[in-house]
């Protein structure tokens, strides 16, 4: 704070600095000093980004909601939602400080730190992994057992988490056959595939929705361990903006519990506040109703939404081992959480 | 058959084949019709009227911002003859970057709104428009350029009274190719977390499942990328009425020595590696994913896990060339091949060309479970979707090639009684050597990036798979490198492609080989 507003006040004549970086430092001066103005104007109103891992839909409705009971600006935030997608970088926005705050998932939030990002898990959103393996009534995969010579189709780069799921269960991963897919049910119905290794709240809801009852084996039931959704915060922002922090997860956990009590209006919402997303209200419905589960627990119950323990650190540890990640319990930052919850 | 029904015949046997294919592939959740279709657009005229004048809007900024930078570089290239090879040379470098590492970080760099879709669309035409331009720029008969030198008028001259008004047929196919390609990289610019748009509405509906919309708005995008194509066809057919010159020039002995043609790639490579280090430091990027050169000369030399870099690197790429290969020739087949075959039988135009049309507009997206369908999930549907990338620009190139026959010589073979055949050996082919080649050579980036979409959205391997891999775990130098590996390759299928070209044109079309 402090250097940021003396240029400000006392800006340096640029003919005290040599030619070049006199030109640079006096633009940036000039920035600095008017960005330093601009948050004493606004000083009710600190513009913050969150990240999304994906296209707006009903998976960040609680943010959503958020926004539009107008629970951040009350706290003083003017939270840009910023949109994901197939091609769009969730980590690299939080570590430039584009993003205070990222929707990651633990094992791409350890890769990031395995490659130097100064990242810390400091909110879980989805408690179990949404992670199942789909596959249709007439040839049903309903436990791990059941993979042994059957057909999968995937995207070649979550081969890893299968494997993770035989080795938890002994099944012989060598048996099953993985077949290279695009994201879509439509290898499965069209019988190019036995199963699908997908999420429990995309490919199979629009399977619902089309009138075929696909079954689901979910992943966490099978002992495969690894938040999802979990909020991703720079060392540096815990550090100097704990204030932002606080208040964008505070609103959070108001927006999840308002959506946990009526998802219909949740997805309603979503539908209304998109309207050029293309967003499907039956789809919609039915997602918000199948990711209650995966985010609310008798944990979430006991402690607030977001929450972990650390028994749930040590099971994510081992999963992301066999994953071949090595992390330590210093990935998780509870502090921002225990603030939230305590006030 | 009249006329009239003629025209209208084509479209409409179009049609009822593609609601026999829908019917065909029922129940498959792969296909819809035309009456689905129209169902599903007549329900959400709203939707997708936002979402069309979204991606348009961008598109239209990157086809003009494109076109614009490609028309000043070869101007420029023009009037300093000497800076011809840099610019090109640097405009293929930006022209070969994958879309796969760029988006993200263009928006990284240009944050929320527009910015990368407008690039992404200008980057997807400034060098199909540049390269036929080039070409155009010289193809006139060596007297005009005498006859200026004659009144003691210098490089400006020629290119404002001579080389302008030669290019104006070369510019036009550019532009056509451009339409297309403009339209697919603004949709493309949208994965990287658009608003709002068709790509974004593409994005939705696959995982939906909702096919009648997907194939709406794969079929509102084809219809907007043939209009376009027509009407700037229809604008050369208005405003180009002079039938093309005879080019005769003599022979010449190429001036590049070897010596010369290796200067000239270090001086490449330098300004190269000066842009791309310079580029980071000056926008101050921030290391975790903009990584300088000496990271990846470490990465690949120095690091504990050098020997498993170059390892996977190299695999991926061993994987990649087995399929780019044959895509690439047969596309160029297919193409050159088509565009002959037509100017025997001009009947067959009406029903072929909008089908070309279709074919490359329709987003790779939607197409490639399609072609996975018919051609299995093994090299053949990658060769297949490489093959149609390149296929379309040399279809086009070709047939603007030959067009540019000389009437006079045409004239002379028919005074002899030559068939329509003997026209094509003897004149019409050679006459269109150079568009070919021209677009052999922007054939080789387009083959590459076909080949890593496919990679990354249906097979799951090669480099298109490294890339996508490296991104969503971070591991930003082993993307860089990617791309590092991506370009270079371009470029040297680029420059063989060129050797090659050099000599045919030399006895074919001796004023293209020197500027």
């Amino acid at each position: 704070m402090h250097d940021r507003q003396i240029p400000a006040r006392l800006p340096v004549p640029p003919a005290a600095r040599g030619i070049l970086p006199m030109t640079r430092r006096g633009v940036m001066a000039g920035l600095a000093g008017l960005a330093a103005c601009r948050s004493t104007y606004a000083w009710a109103q600190t513009p913050v980004g969150l990240q999304l891992s994906w296209l707006h839909s009903v998976q960040f409705a609680g943010s959503y909601l958020a926004l539009q009971n107008g629970w951040w600006r009350d706290a003083g935030l003017e939270v840009s939602l910023l949109q994901g997608g197939p091609n769009a970088p969730v980590e690299p926005p939080v570590v430039a400080g584009n993003a205070l705050v990222g929707i990651s998932a633990a094992d791409y939030a350890a890769a990031a730190v395995a490659q130097g990002a100064p990242f810390r898990i400091i909110g879980v959103a989805m408690q179990k992994n949404p992670f199942v393996i789909a596959s249709l009534p007439g040839n049903p995969i309903d436990a791990p057992a059941d993979l042994p010579g059957k057909r999968i189709g995937m995207a070649v780069a979550n081969t890893p988490v299968l494997q993770a799921l035989c080795r938890l269960n002994d099944v012989d991963f060598g048996a099953v056959q993985i077949v290279p897919t695009q994201y879509s049910a439509q290898p499965l119905l069209a019988g190019e595939v036995d199963g699908l290794l997908c999420w429990e709240t995309d490919l199979p809801v629009a399977m619902a929705v089309q009138g075929i009852a696909a079954r689901t084996m979910l992943m966490a039931d099978h002992g495969y361990a690894l938040q999802s959704q979990t909020y991703v915060a720079t060392d540096d922002s815990l550090a100097n903006r704990r204030r932002e922090l606080v208040a964008l997860m505070a609103g959070e956990v108001r927006g999840w519990n308002a959506y946990r009590s009526d998802t219909d209006a949740a997805a309603d919402l979503t539908v209304a506040m998109f309207p050029d997303a293309g967003l499907d209200k039956a789809v919609q419905r039915l997602q918000a109703e199948r990711q209650v589960p995966l985010m609310f627990s008798p944990l979430t119950d006991a402690h607030g939404f977001g929450w972990w323990t650390d028994e749930g650190v040590q099971d994510n540890i081992r999963t992301l081992s066999l994953l071949g990640r090595t992390v330590t319990p210093d990935l998780w930052d509870r502090s921002i959480l225990d603030e939230v919850h305590a006030g | 058959m009249t006329a009239l029904a003629r025209r209208a015949g084509s479209p409409v046997l179009l049609l009822a084949l593609w609601q026999l294919a829908a019917a065909a592939t029922a129940g498959q959740f792969l296909l819809a019709g035309p009456v689905a279709v129209g169902g599903w657009l007549a329900d959400n005229p709203g939707l997708v009227g936002r979402a069309l004048s979204a991606s348009l809007a961008n598109a239209a900024w990157g086809f003009l911002a494109g076109n614009l930078a490609a028309i000043l570089i070869a101007t420029v290239a023009m009037l300093w003859p000497r800076a011809l090879n840099l610019l090109s040379g640097l405009a293929l470098v930006v022209f070969c970057l994958p879309l796969v590492a760029t988006g993200p970080i263009l928006r990284v760099t240009m944050g929320p709104g527009n910015g990368p879709q407008i690039v992404l669309a200008a980057l997807a035409v400034f060098y199909t428009t540049l390269i036929p331009l080039l070409a155009g720029l010289r193809a006139a008969p060596s007297v005009w350029f005498d006859l200026v030198a004659s009144y003691g008028r210098g490089r400006l001259a020629a290119l404002i009274h001579v080389r302008a008004r030669a290019s104006l047929p070369y510019l036009l196919a550019g532009l056509q190719i451009a339409a297309p390609a403009a339209f697919l990289g603004a949709m493309v610019g949208e994965f990287t977390g658009a608003e709002r748009g068709l790509g974004v509405l593409t994005i939705r509906f696959t995982r939906d499942l909702n096919v009648p919309a997907l194939w709406a708005v794969a079929s509102v995008a084809a219809a907007v990328s043939i209009a376009a194509y027509g009407g700037i066809g229809a604008l050369g057919r208005r405003f180009l009425l002079e039938r093309p010159p005879v080019i005769l020039a003599p022979p010449r002995l190429s001036r590049g020595s070897l010596a010369g043609r290796l200067q000239g790639c270090v001086l490449l490579a330098g300004v190269t590696l000066a842009l791309w280090w310079g580029g980071i430091e000056l926008f101050g990027l921030n290391p975790f994913f903009a990584k300088r050169p000496p990271d990846l000369l470490a990465a690949l030399t120095r690091a504990p896990d050098a020997a498993a870099t170059r390892q996977a690197l190299l695999g991926a790429a061993g994987q990649t060339a087995a399929l780019v290969l044959p895509g690439y020739l047969a596309g160029l087949a297919l193409g050159a091949g088509l565009a002959v075959t037509l100017s025997l039988a001009p009947r067959l135009s009406g029903l072929v060309t909008p089908l070309a049309v279709a074919l490359r507009s329709v987003p790779i997206v939607t197409t490639a479970p399609l072609v996975v369908l018919m051609l299995g999930r093994g090299a053949a549907g990658t060769i297949a979707l490489v093959a149609l990338m390149v296929f379309f620009p040399t279809f086009v190139a070709c047939q603007h090639g030959l067009r540019q026959a000389p009437g006079q010589i045409l004239d002379i073979l028919r005074g002899y009684g030559a068939g329509g055949l003997a026209q094509l050996i003897h004149v019409r082919i050679p006459a269109m050597l150079p568009a070919f080649f021209a677009a052999a050579r922007m054939g080789v980036p387009a083959a590459i990036l076909a080949v890593t979409v496919a990679e990354w959205l249906a097979t799951g391997r090669g480099l298109g798979n490294l890339m996508t891999l490296s991104a969503s775990l971070s591991d930003y130098t082993m993307l860089w490198l990617t791309v590092v590996l991506v370009t270079g390759a371009s470029v040297l299928g680029h420059g063989g492609i060129a050797w090659i070209e050099r000599r045919v044109l030399r006895l074919y079309a001796p004023e293209q080989v020197d500027p």
